[in-house]
């Protein structure tokens, strides 16, 4: 038997930061483990600047999501105003974002970037103890149930101007593997999320060794959390089929 | 535990395009498979902190613009009058000593410089700056200290002069300096991108100008053409607040953070983004807004309007089942808030007074 945490994740805009160069900021069309843990970790109030407790988090757990709904692509165009480099160059001090478009009209550009999100998507994350750490180890699966229904810091989805549209509704599954967590959890949300178009068949992408789960295919993500403070992350092994889903 | 402030705000704005991609078209997005109107976060959040209202509600009175600050501070140095006398127009008694004209044109363009970028020869500055009440206190005070030790200004004297404001917008709205880590502020309000609760088509106006000086003898046409896309929506725009963190970025000051709560939620329910604005004036205020505080984890409303509402009567279905919706999503999850605060401008109850203390209490 294998203890996994399961919840929800919904809200009408998400965004899981891809590589990103640059002014293009794509999304991935799936959670990523950073943004995952980051969530976590926002929901037990770990700061951004705690390096050693978001390596903590990423090292200790493995991760799984289920895409329920897929969501539709959308690229928004985004632009932000800023006064020229000559117009603020003797401004020692600019305090607000007023003061810093106080600046005659002529001398305002703009920095310009697309940020990509996916709306309408639904997903299930699962999260379990890696086999080498103790179950309790950064903090047990309770904590971390109790700490996302009543969390330290906001959570959001994957930017902090896509919130949350439902409770995450975390739970505790003891079962035999992955996908019996999956078949056996229940989500009372359900009916308020009739209009999305779920699939029977939906992709599942997971880490480590899970019980009867063989993948399709595996790739490399590069989204295992080194260090927030100088936006590291490391290579992962992420593992893909499709799961039938029961009724 | 942390306390979370949840504003559900409904705003209906007539046709207007406020918020455009690089194509000139307001912005859109997918909702529960149809196409909704949208006006990003970003947008939304330029036009409140860039607004008079949010310096005014922080300072709790109205303040003054001007752009000749500077000025004023030089009379008030060289003539050893009080700047607020000056700034009133009072009495013209000295009371305390002189300052000789360079050293006094030096102070001047120092304090003005804070406050924006000074323009060439002269105390004036390039643009209109906003001083509230406590802040023309500060400079006063400074002035008087500065004539009578007859010191110099320093860093920490500048530093003075604007922390109040600076504190508030970057602990709302946060600071991220790639370069610079150690000065990052981590938001503590997360605002969404305002959805229509209705589905929208995006329409074109094709527009023509007529030349008033073509008689028509020779040539009958307009002399200009264009296109134009807009939209008219009810939107949902949701606002959650870390009131915990807010605090913390504000240097535990409680009496700020309640200021600073106001500002920010009258903002959010009068100021409309500028886009367009000069060809539409589609300014609107809220017509209505739930203000929920609890620990629970916030979560938006915006299931309520999954299903593209199409009523006729749109805000007062809008409203209920906004609402509907929220009770459903108790029922089955449990409490989601501890207190809740309305304000109802379609059936005219509750009032913004109301909201205000709520959420700032």
């Amino acid at each position: 038997m294998k203890s996994y945490l399961l919840f929800r994740l919904y809200g009408p805009l998400a965004s899981w930061g891809d590589i990103a160069v640059g002014t293009h900021r794509p999304s991935y069309d799936h959670p990523s483990k950073s943004a995952v843990m980051g969530l976590l970790a926002a929901a037990v109030g770990i700061r951004r600047d705690e390096e050693n407790k978001h390596r903590e988090l990423a090292e200790a757990y493995n991760f799984a999501v289920l895409v329920n709904s897929p969501g539709v692509f959308l690229r928004d165009y985004h632009t932000a105003q800023i006064p020229s480099v000559s117009s603020i160059k003797k401004q020692k001090h600019i305090d607000t974002r007023k003061g810093e478009l106080g600046v005659e009209k002529e001398k305002l550009t703009a920095v310009l970037s697309s940020r990509d999100y996916y709306s309408d998507s639904l997903y299930t994350i699962a999260i379990c103890s890696k086999e080498e750490h103790s179950e309790a180890f950064p903090y047990p699966l309770e904590l971390l149930e109790k700490k996302l229904n009543e969390p330290e810091f906001v959570l959001y989805l994957g930017r902090k101007s896509c919130p949350l549209a439902l409770p995450v509704e975390a739970k505790i599954i003891d079962c035999n593997g992955l996908k019996e967590a999956f078949d056996k959890v229940e989500f009372k949300c359900e009916p308020l999320l009739r209009l999305l178009k779920k699939q029977k068949q939906a992709r599942l992408y997971w880490e480590g060794e899970e019980n009867g789960l063989i993948p399709i295919h595996t790739i490399m993500r590069r989204d295992l959390t080194l260090s927030r403070k100088r936006w590291q992350f490391a290579d992962r092994k992420e593992h893909y089929m499709m799961l039938e889903l029961g009724e | 535990m942390t306390d979370f402030i949840q504003l559900h705000i409904l705003t209906s704005y007539p046709p207007s395009n406020l918020n455009r991609d690089d194509l000139g078209r307001p912005k859109t997005a997918v909702m529960g498979g149809t196409q909704r109107l949208r006006i990003s976060s970003q947008s939304l959040k330029r036009a409140w902190r860039t607004s008079d209202i949010f310096m005014e509600a922080l300072s709790g009175h109205v303040g003054i613009r001007t752009k000749e600050m500077g000025n004023f501070v030089y009379k008030a140095l060289t003539t050893g009058v009080k700047l607020t006398e000056i700034l009133e127009r009072k009495s013209e008694f000295s009371i305390y000593p002189k300052m000789e004209e360079k050293k006094a044109g030096d102070i001047s363009k120092q304090i003005a410089s804070v406050f924006g970028k000074l323009k060439k020869g002269g105390f004036e500055i390039e643009q209109l700056a906003h001083f509230s009440p406590e802040e023309i206190e500060t400079i006063e005070n400074l002035i008087i200290d500065l004539a009578q030790s007859d010191g110099e200004l320093t860093e920490e004297n500048i530093g003075i002069l604007r922390k109040k404001n600076t504190a508030v917008d970057i602990a709302m709205f946060g600071r991220m300096l790639a370069a610079n880590t150690q000065y990052n502020v981590e938001a503590a309000v997360q605002v969404s991108h305002a959805i229509t609760v209705h589905k929208v088509a995006v329409e074109d106006d094709f527009f023509t100008a007529v030349d008033d000086l073509n008689n028509g003898e020779e040539d009958m046409g307009s002399g200009h053409l264009g296109e134009t896309e807009f939209a008219a929506g009810l939107f949902y725009i949701y606002t959650c607040i870390n009131r915990d963190l807010l605090k913390e970025n504000l240097g535990r000051d409680e009496e700020l953070t309640e200021k600073a709560l106001k500002a920010l939620v009258e903002a959010a329910l009068t100021i409309s983004p500028t886009g367009k604005q000069n060809s539409f004036a589609s300014r609107a205020y809220a017509s209505y807004v739930l203000a929920e505080k609890g620990t629970q984890q916030p979560r938006s409303l915006s299931v309520a309007f999954l299903k593209a509402l199409e009523e006729k009567d749109l805000l007062g279905s809008t409203i209920k089942e906004l609402n509907n919706t929220r009770e459903k999503i108790e029922s089955v999850y449990g409490k989601c808030c501890e207190q809740k605060e309305e304000m109802n401008a379609y059936t005219g109850e509750g009032s913004i007074q109301g909201i205000l203390k709520f959420v700032a209490e």
